[in-house]
This record gives structure tokens, C-alpha cells and sequence, in this order.
């Protein structure tokens, strides 16, 4: 296991809590850590694309964060107007 | 050298990144909540990306890394902001602040009107 595979796995412990508080709590809550979750992801592409030696796999960092970027402003949107 | 300057550079990315998490769950305001986004999206980013090309050099795969991270700093101000202006409306019907919340005088200019 190099630096990088092990810096992935750390990570991925951030997601446990994010997870959880993704599916539990009011609206607002879950949506804060819906970008959370989105921006860590994202990250975690990045170090897996090294651990892995994949180098194509940077596209799916690079796709990751600009959906999010979409996702986070269409929910947001629909958040104002309908979801409240 | 280079090794050590990488595994510290991952490091603290990672720290940045389970810190900001941590004080995400410790906050209970969704305001405050979204503070926290901004240490991974901006600071873990940029320290992951160096080592990338600290690790690779010059190659694609690091000017891609460096691409998603400028697109996760541009990503998180505007999301931040459109997520607090929604809960905003979502909780007053307006984003506009209220006269008592403004520290200056409700005449002044610098005040946006109301537009309803």
C-alpha cells in the first residue's frame, strides 16, 4: 500500500459521518452535506487516479466536481422554490 | 525529499479535509455548516494537487487535477452562496436583509431594494 491508497482510505472515513447526516435531519442539513459529500468524492478521485496508476480516471475527478458545481445549483434552485 | 514533501502534502490535505468534517458535525446552523466546505474545496484541493505534481511532474494528469481543483474553488463561493440564498427565501420569502439586521442606516443607498 502506497501513500496515496492509504491517504484514499483515510478519506473515505469522512464520508461515514457525511453519509449519515445526508440521510437524517431537515432539508437544509442534507443539502449542506450533499455539497460535502460532492467535494470530498471529488478528491478521492484525485488520490485514486494516483494510488491506482489510472491516469484516464482524472476525467472522473474533473466530471465529479462539475456536476456537483450543476447538481449544487440546480438543488438549490428547486430548494428556494419548491423543496421548502 | 521529494517523497517526505508528497506523503506531508497528502497529509495534511487529508487532516484538512476529516478536520472540516468534524466541525461540520459539530455545528447545528446549516449557515455554519457551510463554512466547512470551503477548507476541502479549496485548501485539501490545492495541497493534493501539488503533490500530484510533486509525484507525476508536468504531465496531463496534473494540469486535470489542477483544472478540477480551480473548478472546486470556483464551485464551492458560488454554491455556497446560492445554497445560503435559498435557505434564505426558503425562511423569509426574500433574501433581502431586514432593516434590523443592517449595521447602517436603512436609507442608505447601499441597501438593495426591495423588490416584491
Amino acid at each position: 500500500m502506497n501513500i496515496w491508497e492509504l491517504s484514499a482510505q483515510v478519506m473515505m472515513f469522512a464520508l461515514a459521518p457525511l453519509l449519515w447526516t445526508a440521510m437524517r435531519g431537515d432539508a437544509r442539513h442534507r443539502l449542506v452535506s450533499f455539497y460535502m459529500v460532492g467535494t470530498v468524492i471529488t478528491l478521492l478521485m484525485m488520490l485514486l487516479t494516483i494510488a491506482f496508476d489510472r491516469m484516464p480516471m482524472m476525467d472522473l475527478a474533473i466530471a465529479m466536481a462539475l456536476m456537483s458545481f450543476g447538481g449544487g445549483i440546480v438543488f438549490a434552485h428547486f430548494f428556494a422554490r419548491l423543496l421548502r | 525529499m521529494k517523497t517526505i514533501a508528497i506523503e506531508v502534502l497528502l497529509g495534511a490535505g487529508v487532516l484538512v479535509t476529516l478536520l472540516s468534517v468534524l466541525g461540520m458535525m459539530r455545528m447545528r446552523d446549516p449557515y455554519q455548516r457551510m463554512h466547512y466546505i470551503a477548507p476541502p474545496a479549496s485548501l485539501s484541493a490545492a495541497l493534493i494537487t501539488l503533490a500530484i505534481f510533486l509525484q507525476r511532474g508536468f504531465k496531463p494528469e496534473s494540469f486535470k487535477a489542477l483544472f478540477a481543483t480551480v473548478v472546486l474553488i470556483g464551485m464551492n463561493s458560488v454554491v455556497t452562496h446560492a445554497a445560503a440564498r435559498a435557505f434564505r427565501i426558503a425562511e423569509l420569502e426574500d433574501w433581502h436583509p431586514e432593516n434590523e439586521e443592517v449595521p447602517i442606516k436603512p436609507s442608505d443607498k447601499m441597501i438593495p431594494e426591495k423588490t416584491s
